[in-house]
């Protein structure tokens, strides 16, 4: 018997390891949602990203000077108070009164820098160099002077992952804004979708597609992008609206942090209503 | 045998900076070379089947932590690519493999089922197989192999020009 093991081991041990390593990769796959492995890959990717972030402060000699970062995070502010404005003309002024809209011109935003964008870029996540010691939380979104980029999915001491747009993972509650349409956006691999919106709402190229004021993650308008097409699927009575970013998602090097966290109190109210149906 | 591995770790580490800081600045669209994948072909054919899966499964594990992705997936991919790359390892053809065009035709290969695995365990099952197979495998796995002509090129004894 043992004879036999032993023959097995040895001509199969290429067999036998590759077994051994794939049954553990697929172990650690199943184990990534769990808070200690959250933190231990939080802890590893903030260590190495000390390293890379060396690396992107040598290639930064080649960056724009500090004058022009101040000017993109002074046009990224100018952009969100010039969609609320928008906004602002497209209501009645009755109802924004009827309704007491908050004064929420003061966006604080946390100019970062990305120091990393996974090479696969199967999953669309960048490293950015603020963490935890800059008050970045998860969920916080971030953007660019031109539109909405990603949210933060997890932060270490000095840096932080933003999921973007371009990851099938996120799926935003989305608005257009002159009609006031609703959907999900999500990420197909290739461009950014609306699906199945009823063919009779009112969606038109060229309209302007911002975060909606029912998402729960973002706060509401936050430009995403602009209508490019309409596509009606085969029983003619729901279309897919493909969106095109404002923000030019791969080449961005600067982005900044939006340190507002959207609707805690619809969070903690989903919480317990998720633990009352445990 | 600790002495082969701690080279080929050495030169990953300094292999995965570039790839992690550097690399993305050269991506075409979505399309990155993978040098660490390069060096696991390259370690692979010279040391054989097993030693390509067992490092295979290092560089994986360790590119995970560092990337902050999916804990796993790489591990994964790398496993498998290692091994399959070893169908090409022959102790008497060592040097035409890695000098001539068999080494980027064998770093295609590996980097195809490289990128095709760890797009399916990252959750793009979604988009279909036809989609991972072109979008995020041919192509990727075409700019690698290319990028590992240098290996050849700046081999001394290449066996080709």
């Amino acid at each position: 018997m043992v004879r036999f093991f032993r023959n097995l081991l040895e001509n199969f041990r290429e067999y036998i390891t590759l077994i051994t390593l794939l049954i553990i990769s697929l172990f650690l796959i199943s184990l990534n949602n769990k808070p200690g492995i959250e933190n231990f890959r939080s802890y590893a990717f903030g260590t190495f990203a000390y390293v890379t972030s060396g690396i992107d402060s040598f290639l930064g000699l080649f960056k724009p000077e500090e004058e022009i970062i101040q000017l993109k995070k002074e046009n990224a502010r100018l952009m969100l108070e010039l969609n609320k404005l928008r906004n602002h003309a497209l209501e009645n002024s009755d109802l924004r009164r009827l309704l007491a809209l908050s004064d929420t011109s003061d966006y604080p935003l946390l100019t970062a820098s990305i120091i990393s964008k996974l090479p696969s870029t199967l999953d669309g996540n960048y490293i950015i160099n603020r963490g935890d010691s800059d008050n970045v939380q998860n969920g916080m979104p971030v953007i660019n002077d031109k539109g909405l980029i990603g949210i933060i999915i997890n932060t270490a001491k000095n840096f932080s992952i933003v999921r973007t747009l371009q990851n099938a993972k996120l799926n935003i509650a989305v608005t257009n804004q002159r009609s006031g349409v609703d959907g999900i956006l999500s990420w197909d691999g290739q461009r950014l979708v609306i699906k199945h919106i009823p063919t009779t709402f009112d969606m038109r190229l060229g309209d302007r597609i911002e975060t909606s004021e029912f998402s729960s993650i973002f706060p509401p308008s936050i430009p995403v992008g602009v209508i490019e097409e309409k596509e009606t699927e085969v029983s003619g009575l729901l279309s897919n609206i493909f969106v095109n970013p404002y923000a030019d998602i791969p080449s961005i090097q600067y982005l900044f942090v939006l340190q507002v966290l959207e609707s805690k109190q619809v969070d903690s109210l989903k919480m317990s209503l998720m633990q009352r149906d445990k | 045998m600790k002495k082969k591995y701690l080279i080929a770790i050495i030169i990953f580490i300094v292999l995965l900076v570039i790839q992690v800081a550097v690399i993305p600045r050269i991506s075409i669209g979505y399309f990155t070379p993978d040098l660490i994948l390069i060096l696991l072909v390259y370690y692979t054919l010279i040391r054989g089947q097993l030693y390509g899966a067992l490092l295979g499964g290092l560089f994986g594990l360790i590119f995970d932590l560092a990337s902050g992705g999916l804990l796993g997936v790489t591990m994964f991919s790398k496993t498998l690519a290692g091994f399959i790359a070893g169908y090409f390892y022959n102790e008497n053809k060592i040097d035409t493999n890695v000098s001539s065009l068999n080494f980027p035709l064998i770093v295609f290969l590996a980097a195809f089922i490289d990128s095709f695995f760890s797009g399916f365990l990252s959750g793009m099952e979604e988009f279909g197989v036809i989609y991972i197979l072109f979008e995020r495998s041919m192509f990727p796995a075409i700019y690698t192999a290319v990028i590992s002509l240098a290996v050849v090129l700046f081999n001394p004894g290449r066996k080709f020009l």
